[in-house]
């Protein structure tokens, strides 16, 4: 992957590729001669998919430590953002109507809200400080005795910034506000406990963390007032919360995904910040290069970088082969700077310039090497293709 | 339907901008509109342009069709540059419609340089 003629990619926080032991257990239950079975079909061969289903369930509850009970399948964790957020806030609409988020949260979680402000919702947006923390002095601010939720995700997917979740699910606990965690970023990548953690709600995914597309969980806590209500209706199955039948070959990679990110989620991390300390060393001496974030509070497998006076789109380009995130939110349509960077204080400028360089499993120091080459190069032919400002 | 944003045009002009860079003893047209900057340098020689030399700062839609237009406008009659329109860059070079404004700044740029190399030759 390292020869300049490939591509060489640094976008392990937009997908990963599936783990070979992940695609083998998956097929399994694919072919005719697998266990393909409905598991809502009463026969033999369907609860042999009960037990293939109830088996990755545990190993996945296992990563979170958590029961097995308290997690819904999805189809990732936007529809389990929607869920959670969607569900949660009409479940509690009639104890109050205010709920809490950030600016700096994915849109999977900010357009439900945006949603439930148009129902009549009032929506509190917290800004982070200029690292894209969240104050928790700002979050007790903004705590009302009718706040039913409060929404901050841990691992953020632009910054890679974690958010201190035991503080502020404590602060939660007092007011009695649910929380829920959007961990689409820190699932199998950090060591989350949900038998301890204050955490009523959490989004969680496989195709972030080496497993299938298509397939995520959201956990609910089995305390008393913490429920969603559905967002689909039809056949009852997951306890009606959550109906259709089961992908029980997608469950099953998903358990697989988080058996494997458990069994090395130390040496995951190990290995992803020696990657993200080599590139940021090999670029932080480049005049005007900044870091987006706090690489102290930050998880090791995204660094996001701005640099001034160059164009971000051009650079996305003189960066290829690379596959790396841009600042900007969409596409070559808007060039819109990302609301996450805008946020943090970010001009425009500075916040169109970015581009997050996320790391995995399979990449190596070279291709970080690489990655360092062709960015300074860029940087150095852009400024030299460049004019002056206009006096 | 392509997914790449960019020609093959587009691709091997950014790649490669062999007229990027300044002149030294040009005439000179800098424009900055629209978030983007673009300056021209030019030489003249009995109503001719014999260099063309550009610096921009854009999208690589911009720089692609900087270097397009210096290229093709070597060895052309200056008095063409304040004819200029980038009708033809958009059409060869692919350019989204909601870029348009952007290339515009390039049509700006060069006609600007066209009134100063009439001003300082009296063609």
């Amino acid at each position: 992957m390292t020869d300049r003629g490939q591509m060489i990619y640094l976008d392990y926080a937009a997908s990963t590729p599936v783990d070979p032991w992940v695609v083998e257990a998956m097929t399994a239950l694919m072919t005719a001669d697998g266990n393909y079975s409905n598991p809502s079909s009463t026969h033999a061969a369907g609860r042999r998919s009960v037990e293939f289903i109830a088996h990755a369930a545990g190993q996945l509850a296992s990563l979170l430590n958590t029961s097995a009970d308290a997690l819904v399948w999805t189809s990732g964790a936007t529809e389990s953002d929607n869920l959670a957020i969607l569900g949660a806030a009409h479940y509690r609409r009639e104890r109050g109507r205010h709920l809490i988020t950030m600016r700096t949260e994915h849109k999977a979680v900010t357009d439900p809200f945006s949603e439930l402000e148009k129902q009549g919702f009032e929506v509190t947006w917290l800004d982070p400080d200029a690292n894209g923390l969240l104050d928790i002095e700002t979050l007790r601010a903004a705590m009302r005795e009718d706040t039913q939720l409060v929404s901050i995700m841990q691992v953020n997917n632009e910054t890679g910034i974690i958010q201190d979740i035991q503080s502020i699910g404590a602060l939660c606990r007092e007011n009695d506000t649910l929380f829920h965690v959007d961990a689409a970023q820190s699932c199998g990548k950090l060591p989350i406990d949900l038998a301890a953690l204050p955490v009523d709600l959490m989004s969680v995914t496989a195709h972030k963390m080496y497993g299938p597309k298509g397939i995520g969980a959201l956990y609910i806590a089995a305390r008393t007032g913490v429920h969603v209500e559905p967002l689909l209706f039809g056949g009852g199955q997951q306890r009606k919360l959550r109906p259709g039948t089961l992908p029980a070959q997608q469950i099953v990679g998903f358990g697989a995904t988080a058996a494997i990110a458990q069994s090395r989620i130390n040496d995951d991390f190990g290995h992803l910040t020696a990657l993200r300390d080599r590139m940021w060393a090999g670029i932080r001496d480049i005049p005007g290069v900044t870091v987006n974030g706090d690489i102290a509070n930050a998880f090791p497998g995204i660094l996001n970088v701005s640099i001034e006076d160059i164009e971000g789109e051009s650079l996305l380009l003189a960066l290829e082969p690379l596959c790396v995130a841009t600042g900007s939110a969409c596409n070559s349509k808007s060039q819109e700077p990302s609301y996450v960077l805008r946020a943090l204080g970010r001009s425009d400028a500075l916040a169109q310039s970015a581009i997050r360089f996320s790391f995995g499993r399979p990449t190596t120091t070279t291709d970080v090497d690489v990655a360092i080459e062709l960015y300074r190069n860029g940087v150095d032919k852009l400024r030299r293709l460049a004019p002056g400002r206009a006096a | 339907m392509s997914s790449d944003p960019y020609s093959a045009e587009v691709r091997a002009l950014f790649a490669a901008p062999g007229h990027g860079g300044v002149l030294d003893d040009a005439l000179c047209a800098a424009v900055e509109e629209q978030g983007v900057r673009i300056s021209l340098f030019a030489t003249v020689e009995e109503g001719i342009v014999t260099a063309l030399r550009f610096q921009a700062w854009g999208c690589p839609h911009v720089i692609a069709a900087a270097e397009a237009f210096c290229a093709e406008s070597e060895g052309h009659a200056a008095s063409d540059l304040l004819e200029f329109s980038v009708s033809g860059l958009m059409q060869s070079l692919s350019v989204p419609v909601e870029k348009s404004g952007r290339i515009l700044v390039l049509e700006d740029a060069v006609r600007s340089l066209g009134s100063i190399v009439r001003g300082a030759s009296n063609y």
